[in-house]
């Protein structure tokens, strides 16, 4: 927490009197005051000399904390939020839709988990698809190359009636295409910058008030996102640890507030028990909202999804998908 | 935690955040001096700390009316039209060209494993000589880096590929140009050899050094194409006993040829070993280094023994099908498979 004096530039009321009161009750920081007994400190600062204006200063520091919480909302904001702001992104493979409910939902974090070759890129690049294809925009972050937008060209292609390829068709593919932007990230900081910088482009744009939904990003699709956190997980110290939980966190943030529907990927490594279990450890289970197991039959075209967790559905629930492959 | 972003390490952090500097903005107010009094560095570490946060915070300024525009990334639309003149090695055998849309594909980091004898550092040696076949006979005119780990690079059998290799490219521009005789190849295998940068590592540590080295070499020899590593399991497979950090090493060297490979736009290949794993109740030959390492990689490709043939099949990739074609290792190099029954299964 800051060191009072770091707030004096600011706020003329916590001037170097007040910070030498307060340094006689041994706070010399925001947290110190915070653990304070505050009945305590006003009783004290009555009988001072200029009491006034101390306990203007009190007044001060906590309107300052009080303005750096969220706004609390009750049930009924929150229900009115989801049905205007919250839509459901169909994913374009109905097996996945009927498990999600629908599809991706904005304001959720939704997490691919599989063993390699399983599809979970297919479903993504298939969502990309679909998405821009009903006119949205899509921020995809890819660490493995492997943003194919052969294959979305394809998906286009294939879930429309053209089949010749005139000037008009090529116009449309262009339209559909634009609205994708791939973003090479390959180390865990370039992905924090980049989500600082989307943060702090869709605050402003709050008032702006942009009505063309062509230019709001409504996707954002990480994968994957443990190739970025594996190599700094159980280095030397908690710091990789940190680093992985502020990214969900930073993550469920920008889709909550943005109303943004996010889809990140993760590999699984081999359990205790020789099953094999997602990757990135058990603080990482908690932090998707939705957790979909993707596994694919030896050498067939049919892959099974499951759920793992869903905050709507019952975990264990499972469909077939034979779209991914083909 | 925004100080938890900066790229800075542990004990500065820990050090930042004792003395009460939670946020960027925090740090942005202070000066130099105060800093490193205040957290107890020196003067230049405070200026480095300082210019980390500056940097950081130059984000905030940047909101014009462009303002949904993120420098780095490209639309779908650019990378289509970029792919039609994408680059591919072929490998000189045409059932295996086709399976892979035309050959290995740069910007991309493919990995090939199989069981000993297969053909792998063949494979991996027609490819460092291909990657050199000229523009004008439909290749890249590049260079190649080749990186042994288990020593199984003879010269000798580098000399005989690329011997092959001029005369089938005569015998092909004798075919288009039969009238013009001044259309000789003007290549010598010397040439292609001079053209392979060979670096034998003999340690894990030799082999994350050197791929951290070959960012500048690269940068200096700006047309290298193709990166063979045979084997990259070699080194982590024996006497490791912390697994986590072998996790972690592999995790990240995977990501800086991936890096490599975007940037400079080359190819990566990466020759693996293989091992058993117990899948379903039935033991299955898998590629080597565990599940994390799996998705090291852009494609993969498995080769196996098929009653004597040699094939090839492709286990992961984004937008091939998975199919397998034979192919076989004569002494011109890598060749197409001459039995009679053979074709292209789609798997």
């Amino acid at each position: 927490m800051a060191p009072l004096n770091s707030l004096s530039k600011e706020y003329p009321l916590i001037d170097s009197n007040f910070q030498t009161f307060c340094a006689s009750h041994a706070i010399y920081s925001v947290e110190d005051f915070l653990l304070h007994d505050l009945d305590a400190l006003f009783a004290s600062a009555a009988n001072h000399s200029n009491s006034e204006r101390l306990k203007q200063g009190i007044h001060q520091l906590l309107l300052i904390v009080d303005a750096l919480h969220p706004p609390v909302l009750n049930g009924l904001q929150l229900i009115e939020d989801a049905k205007r702001n919250k839509h459901v992104f169909s994913t374009g493979c109905e097996g996945i839709d009927a498990l999600l409910g629908g599809g991706l939902r904005v304001g959720q974090l939704t997490e691919l988990v599989g063993p390699s070759s399983s599809g979970k890129t297919q479903v993504c690049l298939m969502s990309s698809s679909t998405v821009a294809k009903n006119k949205c925009s899509v921020i995809y972050l890819d660490t493995g190359n492997s943003f194919s937008p052969q294959r979305i060209a394809y998906f286009v292609g294939q879930s429309s009636d053209y089949v010749s390829v005139n000037q008009a068709d090529h116009r449309l593919l262009q339209n559909i295409l634009d609205r994708i932007i791939c973003y090479p990230v390959f180390d865990v900081y370039q992905m924090f910058d980049l989500l600082h910088q989307l943060k702090i482009n869709l605050r402003s744009q709050v008032f702006i008030d942009i009505v063309k939904s062509d230019h709001q990003v409504q996707v954002l699709i990480v994968d994957s996102i443990s190739s970025l956190i594996t190599p700094i997980l159980r280095g030397n110290g908690p710091q990789g640890h940190a680093l992985m939980i502020s990214s969900g966190f930073l993550l469920k943030q920008l889709a909550h507030e943005h109303n943004i529907a996010v889809l990140v990927t993760n590999h699984v490594v081999g359990g205790d028990d020789g099953n094999p279990k997602p990757a990135l450890g058990e603080s990482w289970k908690s932090v998707p909202h939705v957790r979909l197991l993707l596994s694919r039959d030896c050498r067939s075209n049919v892959s099974n999804i499951s759920i793992i967790k869903h905050p709507a559905m019952a975990s264990g629930r499972s469909a077939t998908s034979t779209r991914l492959f083909v | 935690m925004e100080i938890g972003m900066l790229p800075i390490s542990a004990s500065k952090r820990g050090k930042l955040l004792a003395a009460g500097y939670t946020t960027l903005h925090s740090i942005l107010r202070t000066s130099t001096t105060h800093l490193a009094r205040d957290i107890e560095v020196s003067e230049s570490e405070a200026l480095e700390i300082l210019n980390f946060a500056t940097r950081s915070s130059d984000l905030d300024k940047s909101s014009g009316s462009n303002a949904n525009v993120i420098h780095g990334g490209q639309t779908a639309w650019d990378m289509l039209n970029e792919e039609r003149f994408s680059s591919l090695i072929t490998t000189s055998c045409l059932d295996l060209d086709n399976i892979l849309g035309g050959g290995i594909n740069c910007k991309e980091v493919t990995e090939i494993g199989g069981v000993p004898g297969i053909g792998k550092t063949q494979i991996g040696i027609q490819l460092a000589v291909n990657v050199q076949i000229p523009l004008d006979y439909g290749g890249l005119g590049g260079k190649a880096i080749y990186i042994d780990t288990e020593g199984s690079f003879m010269v000798e059998r580098v000399l005989q590929i690329a011997e092959a290799c001029i005369e089938d490219l005569s015998e092909y521009s004798h075919h288009f140009y039969k009238d013009n005789q001044a259309f000789g190849v003007k290549m010598h295998p010397n040439s292609i050899l001079e053209n392979i940068f060979y670096f034998r590592v003999c340690s894990y540590t030799e082999q994350i050094a050197l791929v951290n080295y070959l960012d500048k070499f690269v940068t200096e020899h700006k047309d290298v194409k193709i990166i063979i590593i045979d084997s990259v399991t070699f080194h982590f497979r024996q006497d490791f006993d912390d697994m986590a950090l072998r996790t972690r090493l592999l995790g990240e060297m995977s990501l800086k040829l991936m890096k490599l490979a975007k940037n400079f736009s080359l190819a990566v290949v990466m020759l693996n070993q293989v091992t058993t794993k117990h899948i379903e109740g039935s033991f299955q030959l898998t590629l080597a280094l565990g599940d994390s390492w799996s998705h090291s990689c852009t494609n993969r490709i498995i080769l196996y023994w098929n009653d004597d043939e040699r094939h090839a099949y492709i286990d992961k990739s984004p937008s091939l099908k998975s199919a397998s074609a034979p192919y076989s290792v004569t002494s011109r190099g890598i060749r197409n498979s001459t039995s009679s029954s053979k074709r292209i299964k789609m798997v």
